[in-house]
């Protein structure tokens, strides 16, 4: 292994860092909304609207994400004007999509674990349905949902990377960039998974800081 | 958008019922790598030598910390160079390490939940280590291991798409060649998809039906 070519290629991956860390954050804050939804869709009263947050799970779940970001990117477009979006938008849409219906497991599994006497206690109350579910069952489910939820996160992280095939160029693309120009492949893999591993890393270290923040102070 | 062309699923069929076995095949023998790397590691981390609670650690932290996308690279580009292995070959070895570190924690939180008069019961009946292992503990964790296992398994099976990367002629690939030359993605990428759900599917009943095997009898 070429030492110095291996220091060399860090900054070049680097450059593809914000492009991953971006694909992350938004795919972070889009597929927790829509998980949220789905996951409240789910446990709703109205039978129509279980039914299609169900087979939302069971569709998305179903297929592999690579296949759902050529949909996006490739099939997409056919439908209209409209749907042709950049391969970054494309890739933060599939990777949304994605991640949603596994978040909405994750929230819906919470939210069912909150004690029952919680909901008939609130009820008693007087508090609308709405106003339960934020004020009572919401905060207290969260305990729950935040192991699942970081490691769906952490997931997310790492498909960040499948972005590459619809030509995004972030931190996989670069490398494979370098690699069919340099014909070296040891040294950007190595960088490549040195970056990785230092971002999974710190997240799984949040994670257990917030496992820590949510702990039950007994 | 035209109408849904059914003529050009029925043309393309033979080859996508090709890269659909080709993808069962993939999947099928990295999840034996898996599940074979996932017991060693478990019991690696079950150790009473240190050091081998080390080395299955490490091993679980570097594996579960990359995508499975640069794993596949690094098996294809460095270790497959090596070897000279296929990308059949160096699809299987990626993924069944990559999964492999899943499977290891699974298996080791399936052994952890047995409870502990089960061994300290092994122990005052003489039985070595190993004994109690194979015919007390890891049958009873079974039960604890199937339903992450299986749905890790799905992930695992919906994972082979990535194998396309590096070029391998499975579902997704062929398909989205498919798609390219045809002019059809909505086509092709829908009989893609529901391929990939009947077979996603498939694996869910067998959940429930290794689940209902290993039931505990009332």
């Amino acid at each position: 292994m070429d030492v110095q070519f291996f220091i060399d290629v860090f900054p070049e991956i680097l450059e593809g860092l914000t492009l991953t860390v971006s694909l992350f954050l938004w795919t972070l804050l889009f597929s927790t909304f829509l998980g949220l939804v789905l996951a409240l869709m789910r446990l709703s009263p109205i039978p129509p609207l279980r039914w299609v947050s169900a087979v939302y799970g069971w569709l998305l779940r179903g297929i592999p994400l690579l296949l759902l970001l050529f949909y996006v990117f490739f099939a997409l477009p056919e439908f209209g004007d409209f749907f042709i979006l950049s391969p970054f938008r494309s890739a933060v849409l599939g990777l949304t999509l994605w991640t949603a219906s596994y978040q909405s497991e994750a929230i819906r599994s919470g939210i069912i674990s909150v004690d029952k006497g919680q909901h008939e206690a609130s009820e008693a109350l007087g508090m609308s349905r709405t106003h339960q579910m934020r004020k009572i069952i919401l905060p207290q489910s969260v305990r729950i949902i935040a192991p699942p939820f970081t490691g769906n996160a952490i997931n997310a992280l790492k498909q960040t990377s499948l972005a590459t095939v619809i030509t995004v160029s972030e931190m996989t693309g670069i490398t494979r960039g370098i690699i069919s120009s340099t014909f070296q492949t040891v040294e950007p893999l190595f960088a490549l998974a040195l970056v990785y591993l230092a971002l999974t890393t710190v997240l799984v270290f949040a994670q257990s800081g917030l496992e820590r923040v949510f702990r039950l102070k007994t | 958008m035209s109408d849904f062309d059914f003529d050009i699923i029925r043309r393309s069929w033979p080859l996508m019922r090709e890269a659909t076995w080709v993808s069962i095949q993939v999947f099928a023998w990295s999840l034996v790598l898996a599940s074979f790397i996932g017991l060693l590691f478990a019991l690696m981390r079950l150790s009473n030598v240190r050091a081998l609670r080390w080395i299955a650690g490490i091993y679980v932290w570097i594996f579960r910390g990359l995508p499975a996308l640069v794993i596949l690279f690094f098996a294809f580009f460095w270790v497959g160079r090596v070897l000279d292995l296929t990308s059949f070959q160096a699809a299987i070895l990626g993924l069944g390490v990559s999964s492999g570190a899943y499977k290891a924690e699974i298996i080791r939180a399936g052994i952890l939940a047995v409870d502990n008069g089960q061994r300290e019961a092994s122990d005052a009946l003489a039985m070595t280590r190993a004994q109690s292992m194979r015919r007390i503990i890891l049958p009873q964790g079974i039960r604890v291991m199937i339903p992450n296992y299986v749905s890790n398994s799905t992930l695992l099976f919906k994972s082979t798409s990535l194998a396309t990367v590096i070029g391998l002629n499975e579902l997704t690939g062929k398909s989205r060649q498919l798609a390219n030359s045809t002019f059809k993605p909505i086509e092709i990428l829908t009989a893609a998809g529901v391929i990939y759900l009947v077979l996603t599917s498939v694996l869910v009943g067998a959940q429930v039906l290794l689940e209902r095997r290993y039931a505990v009898k009332a």
